[in-house]
């Protein structure tokens, strides 16, 4: 299974709860799409280059998984449905190398 | 004043850019001294687009990705240059363009 990596951008004004929700309901969508996330990274509140969606701030996770490449589409798919992330990048990650 | 570009020892490199005046010879020097690629001589650095704080580097005050005549990489650690700016945009680590900066 290739390695991918993730970030998304929660928006600012998230409370605590719904934000560890939102993270747990984000590893239950990949391991549902039968990936093994590797590692949760949280930057933390960071300050956008730019306004995204009238927020000056946002939530930045880090996501590191295996997941196989036909399930890219479907998590993007469900993450598009997820009100509260303003944005989101997968990536390959073997990509970076070379 | 020699106004022909004979009169030196060594026949100078031809410049590509610079000042274009008909003689005196050159004045700034030698020729550009060759710079390698800051990502071909360190192995270990490697172009991330979560670094935005190395990426900065490469763009200019109005947020554009400065050419290779600027950053001095070679033609593959350009483009995977440019691809992490771009991804690194995307996700508002850098800006797109300079009005972003101001309200930032």
């Amino acid at each position: 299974m290739p390695k991918y990596e993730m970030v998304f951008i929660v928006q600012p004004e998230l409370e605590e709860e719904p934000l560890n929700a939102l993270v747990e309901k984000m590893s239950k969508t990949i391991s549902d799409l039968k990936g093994q996330v590797t590692q949760v990274d949280s930057w933390g509140r960071r300050r956008l280059a730019y306004p995204i969606r009238n927020h000056r701030e946002g939530l930045y996770y880090l996501v590191e998984m295996d997941m196989p490449a036909a399930a890219v589409r479907s998590l993007e798919k469900s993450i598009k449905l997820m009100e509260d992330v303003m944005r989101y990048l997968v990536v390959r990650k073997d990509e970076q190398e070379a | 004043m020699a106004n022909d570009t004979g009169t030196e020892q060594q026949a100078p490199r031809p410049r590509r850019y610079g000042p274009g005046e008909g003689g005196g010879g050159r004045r700034y020097g030698g020729p550009p001294p060759r710079r390698v690629c800051a990502f071909c001589k360190d192995k270990n650095l490697r172009i991330d687009y979560k670094r935005a704080d190395m990426l900065q580097r490469y763009i200019t005050d109005r947020g554009k990705i400065q050419a290779r005549r600027g950053t001095g990489l070679c033609a593959r650690h350009q483009r995977s240059l440019s691809v992490a700016i771009k991804r690194a945009r995307h996700l508002a680590l850098l800006p797109y363009t300079a009005a972003h900066l101001r309200r930032g």
